[in-house]
């Protein structure tokens, strides 16, 4: 392939990515020039390693990209947060357990979107990283298992984990409810 | 079944990952199970929150810029030796019919002959052209803004193997952007700009063996261009400002003005 198919072909592949690879970049950095920077660095070397590319959808391939390069960025200049991303072995109990007959729906719904987002920025980073894979760019388990170089064992883990964390964060009243009264706890939360 | 499995598994059937047996095993056990659904039901609704308020960060459009931009040249800031190797390819990979070409202009380019140096102006006036162009769309016009040039010679000097004559015009009307590295001729060259009124000039500065030469003046597709060499550097400018102005500019730049 000529040198202008290529541009030509990783044009294709990659652009189309462009929001998807900034909105995991800007997840990750929490920062809007650093993600812009991690961006540019990452199609720099998306375009460098395209031959790696098989297949016909990019996007778990370019965001794998920008996800390495996040976590190179994060170890070079914040290294307190790129703790554990490359753990592999998540301990089954930090898994918070779930929370059984609770009115969840009430205080979820009534968190803003302001504080919905704190609470996101304020997980941890592999945390933070499932998460935003799954609900805000809907890849799958598998293709975000690629991503993060992590089995899908874990994905599962993380995923559990992060939404019991970001329950926590929304509904800071719902969580240590012992005594399983749902009506009434319905009728209090209402009112 | 554990708590902590079974939050997995709860996520895993939420999120529609589990296999049928599994899936069917589980909406069988809502229907007895109150609390699994009550389970399931707030699984659902953190999601639908996320979905719904979690604020997706789409691409700034000057990030868009940059990333078009370095695509469509296919070029990273790298060392000086690969820019012009990646340069020379591009050029290659772009004319394919001219490779021939090309390759006997360099070849006999020692002898350098006057009919071939009119065919590696051309050349190079397409690519001057080129780069104009590219720059005032991407608006990505440069990589270092200043009106100052003892800022922005240094800056350019320590990003390119020569250091190139930095100007700010003294003629009315007109504004010194700053100065970016683009590539030219197969190498890393300096590009200055400035605003005249509201048109944009570029100029490109590039150490060259040649001697001096007076500026010679023309118009390719409605843009004008004018081409010199004095004290063993080339000088190329480009701009859509009238043909009177231009020529100002470009006396400005060839003759006076702060010079460092």
């Amino acid at each position: 392939m000529s040198d202008e198919e290529n541009r030509r072909h990783f044009e294709a592949l990659a652009l189309p990515h462009l929001d998807a690879a900034y909105n995991l970049a800007r997840w990750l950095t929490r920062n809007d020039q650093d993600a812009q920077d991690v961006v540019q660095e990452a199609f720099l070397r998306a375009m460098r390693y395209m031959g790696s590319f098989r297949g016909s959808n990019a996007r778990p391939w370019l965001l794998q990209v920008v996800r390495n390069t996040c976590f190179s960025w994060l170890k070079d200049n914040r290294p307190a947060e790129a703790v554990g991303f490359d753990e592999n072995d998540e301990a089954m109990h930090e898994i918070a357990a779930p929370i059984a007959d609770e009115p969840h729906s009430m205080a979820v719904r009534n968190s803003d979107r302001e504080q919905i987002d704190l609470a996101i920025a304020a997980l941890p980073a592999v945390y933070r990283e499932v998460l935003v894979l799954r609900e805000l760019e809907d890849l799958s388990y598998n293709d975000i298992a690629r991503i993060a170089g992590i089995p899908v064992g874990t994905v599962m883990s993380r995923l559990a984990r992060a939404r019991g964390l970001l329950r926590q964060a929304l509904m800071p009243d719902a969580r240590p409810v012992l005594r399983t009264v749902p009506r009434v706890a319905q009728g209090a939360k209402q009112s | 079944m554990k708590p902590e499995l079974e939050a997995l598994q709860l996520n895993a059937f939420v999120d529609g990952e589990l296999d049928l047996s599994s899936q069917l095993e589980i909406e069988a056990r809502m229907r007895e199970d109150a609390g699994l659904r009550a389970q399931v039901e707030g699984l659902r609704q953190l999601r639908e929150a996320l979905r719904d308020d979690a604020g997706y960060h789409a691409a700034p459009a000057a990030l868009r810029r940059r990333v078009a931009t370095m695509v469509a040249l296919q070029l990273p800031m790298p060392t000086r030796q690969r820019a012009g190797n990646v340069a020379a390819q591009r050029w290659l990979g772009w004319r394919p019919m001219v490779v021939a070409f090309g390759l006997m202009t360099a070849l006999v380019l020692a002898i350098a002959p006057p009919w071939l140096r009119s065919a590696r102006d051309s050349r190079l006036r397409e690519e001057v052209l080129a780069s104009h162009v590219r720059a005032t769309l991407s608006q990505h016009l440069v990589d270092l803004a200043s009106s100052d040039h003892h800022v922005v010679k240094p800056w350019l000097s320590a990003r390119l193997d020569f250091s190139p004559p930095v100007r700010e015009l003294q003629i009315p009307g007109s504004v010194f952007l700053g100065g970016r590295v683009d590539y030219l001729d197969g190498r890393p060259v300096a590009a200055l700009v400035y605003r005249q009124g509201e048109h944009i000039v570029n100029s490109f500065v590039w150490p060259t063996r040649g001697g001096d030469s007076t500026a010679v003046f023309w118009t390719e597709r409605g843009f004008q261009m004018a081409h010199w060499s004095r004290g063993g550097m080339n000088h190329w400018v480009i701009s859509d400002v009238n043909r009177q102005e231009f020529e100002a500019v470009v006396r400005g730049l060839a003759q006076g003005g702060a010079e460092t």
